[in-house]
């Protein structure tokens, strides 16, 4: 009612973490000595690959498990991990493409608008958080879509969920109460 | 500036020690002698074939004319006539008092290899080319392999500016090869450079003096003569070189071992080089220092021309031999003086830096696959079949993904990424620009890489370089 739910607001995606497998055992020193754009780190027992086309790092193990991170879309995340499969491949593995999914993306979220935390933390009280002498942000979880937010009295809001319909979804849930708290510039 | 190769020296004292480590080994085995001295013949015809070093072994037989032009009183200013004296191929110098050159015209036509010359204040250095070199104060100039060539060129410039007072020489291209070879004796010239800071300011003044000056002859100040004899005072050795005059860079020393500062410690001006440059820089740069440094070092000599009085000289004249490094300062300083001809000066660095950055961070990144690795080529073949589907491969998984349970099976077939191409870009180009060397650290932030790396041979541009310390960086 008092918030304009059809506001159209910028949500950039800085970042989407996926995970694949690749079903068979990698052998890291194979990977850190031919491989291309490598760095072995030796005493945690990964190797992280890094991609320039999409820009993103995957770090490797030697079960066969890999995180890629830094892609800035879902589909970005999968090509990229697509292509990390294909350069394995090309190592020699015999890598199947299995079990890809995103774990985690985080978004970015401009309010036009400033807010009052303690008054929006009073308001929304189970769910909103506020400990300002540990972080100056709120955090507002919301459970079911497994979203957390992170609201600053600026304005700004970090949505991490696990995949962009959540975030999207999330930010649309928020905006009505943080718009209640809004500071209005006289 | 320095013109010692260290990397010939470095190469034939390393076939010397391995053929005599493995003489005994082979007489053990029984095989004959002149197997091995073949072999080391062999070697030596490699090394010179891949021309990885210049001057291999050019040093004994390197010969080249020098005419110097002595003054016909070292009291007078430029316009007077000059006697040429010539110094003989492979002796010291004969010891030229000012009353010898007090003939007008008076003229002696030596040819020496480059061998240690020892040149007395108020000697003009002709080479054959025809460039002038008028030192006021005794310097040495000792050869390095391939001096003779890099002498020419720059005594061309300085000939015809002789004339004008006013004028400087311009660059001296040649002496690139010289500036980059840098041997332990550097490091004593070093230290002596160290005793002279003082004289790095008086390039400045040198400056003034001679814009200021017409035909009107400058006293130069106190330092000047000293660093005209540091400049040409050389290191003994089997280097030749004109050096500069005393332009060094103390930090230089400090941070790299000798046979790193012709490479990476071009300057002080370079120092950031130095420091967080790429490695690759450092040739190129040293080169271009050395342009401008011999520069400098025929514009301090041109000042020193005009000087009326050149009571110190002598007395100046030290054993120190110092290569010139040139501070960037002073060399803008300098290049700024000369004016017109400042435009043949090509001045690699300051502001008109021409290394760039893009090609030195694509050399860095071919350096840094080189760390990172490569990719063998023969496995790039393992999938050639699968640069197929992966594009069918991809809709259909999409359309499968809201099925869960055929998501498993479905995804198998990467179908080798038939879209999920090879890498975007074929990065590790396997170029010929390869360090081998020892690491100290390799850092990286982001996507910013540093490297600290030690006791290393590289080769690049084909040639052969080595150097105890080298500092890089780059972007990947």
């Amino acid at each position: 009612m008092d918030a304009d739910s059809d506001v159209a607001l910028d949500i950039l995606i800085t970042n989407v973490v996926c995970v694949f497998r690749t079903r068979c055992h990698l052998n890291l020193r194979k990977i850190a000595l031919e491989g291309a754009n490598v760095i072995y780190k030796r005493d945690v027992g990964k190797v992280l690959m890094k991609l320039r086309k999409p820009r993103i790092t995957a770090t490797i193990w030697s079960s066969g498990k890999i995180i890629c991170t830094g892609a800035t879309s879902e589909e970005e995340a999968k090509f990229g991990a697509r292509r990390l499969a294909r350069s394995l491949q090309k190592l020699g593995f015999q890598v199947i493409f299995t079990d890809f999914k995103v774990v985690n993306v985080l978004a970015v979220c401009n309010m036009p608008f400033e807010i009052r935390l303690p008054e929006f933390t009073k308001n929304n009280r189970p769910h909103a958080s506020y400990e300002p002498e540990l972080h100056p942000a709120v955090c507002y979880r919301i459970k079911s879509l497994r979203a957390t937010l992170q609201i600053f009295s600026t304005g700004s809001i970090t949505v991490t969920g696990p995949n962009v319909k959540a975030v999207a979804a999330a930010v649309e849930q928020i905006y009505p109460f943080v718009f209640e708290s809004r500071k209005e510039i006289l | 500036m320095a013109c010692v190769n260290p990397v010939p020296k470095l190469y034939r004292s390393v076939i010397e020690d391995v053929i005599e480590g493995v003489r005994d080994l082979f007489a053990e085995e029984g095989i004959e002698e002149h197997v091995l001295k073949d072999l080391k013949q062999l070697w030596e015809t490699k090394i010179l074939q891949s021309k990885a070093t210049e001057d291999f072994f050019r040093n004994s037989v390197h010969s080249s004319l020098f005419v110097l032009q002595l003054p016909h009183s070292l009291h007078q200013t430029l316009q007077s006539s000059t006697a040429s004296l010539v110094i003989p191929a492979g002796r010291t110098l004969p010891s030229f008092t000012t009353a010898e050159l007090g003939t007008s015209n008076s003229s002696a036509n030596f040819t020496f290899p480059g061998y240690p010359i020892h040149v007395p204040a108020g000697v003009t250095l002709q080479t054959v080319s025809g460039h002038l070199y008028k030192v006021n104060v005794p310097i040495m100039v000792t050869q390095t392999s391939g001096g003779a060539n890099i002498l020419q060129h720059p005594i061309q410039h300085v000939f015809q500016q002789l004339g004008q007072p006013s004028v400087i020489q311009t660059g001296v291209p040649r002496l690139n090869p010289c500036s980059l070879q840098a041997t332990a004796e550097k490091a004593q010239r070093m230290d002596m450079v160290l005793q002279q800071p003082a004289a790095l300011h008086s390039g400045p003044v040198d400056k003034k003096h001679l814009e200021n000056a017409s035909s009107d002859t400058l006293v130069p100040p106190g330092n000047e003569p000293k660093l005209v004899s540091e400049a040409l005072l050389s290191q003994q050795g089997n280097s030749q070189f004109i050096s500069l005059p005393g332009v060094t860079f103390p930090s230089q020393v400090s941070q790299t071992d000798s046979n790193v500062e012709p490479v990476l410690g071009i300057s002080d001006g370079m120092t950031q080089n130095l420091h967080g440059g790429p490695l690759t820089i450092g040739p190129l740069g040293a080169l271009h220092q050395h342009m401008t440094d011999v520069q400098l070092h025929v514009k301090n000599l041109v000042y020193d021309c005009e000087s009326v009085k050149q009571p110190r000289n002598t007395e100046e004249a030290s054993s120190i031999a110092v290569s010139q490094k040139g501070s960037n300062s002073q060399m803008d300083l300098s290049i700024q003086v000369t004016g017109d001809y400042i435009n043949e000066i090509i001045q690699i660095d300051g502001t008109d830096d021409t290394s760039s950055n893009e090609e030195i961070e694509s050399i860095k990144d071919v350096d840094e696959n080189e760390f990172l690795g490569i990719t063998d080529a023969g496995d790039r073949k393992v999938l050639e079949e699968a640069d197929s589907v992966s594009n069918e491969d991809s809709t259909a998984n999409s359309s499968d993904n809201e099925d869960h349970h055929i998501d498993i099976v479905e995804e198998d077939p990467l179908n080798s990424g038939d879209d999920v191409s090879e890498q975007d870009v074929p990065d590790l180009f396997d170029t010929d620009n390869v360090i081998v060397c020892q690491y100290d650290k390799v850092h990286r932030s982001k996507n910013k890489w540093k490297f600290y790396l030690k006791d290393g041979v590289m080769c690049f541009g084909g040639r052969d370089y080595v150097f105890a310390k080298a500092i890089g960086d780059a972007e990947w």
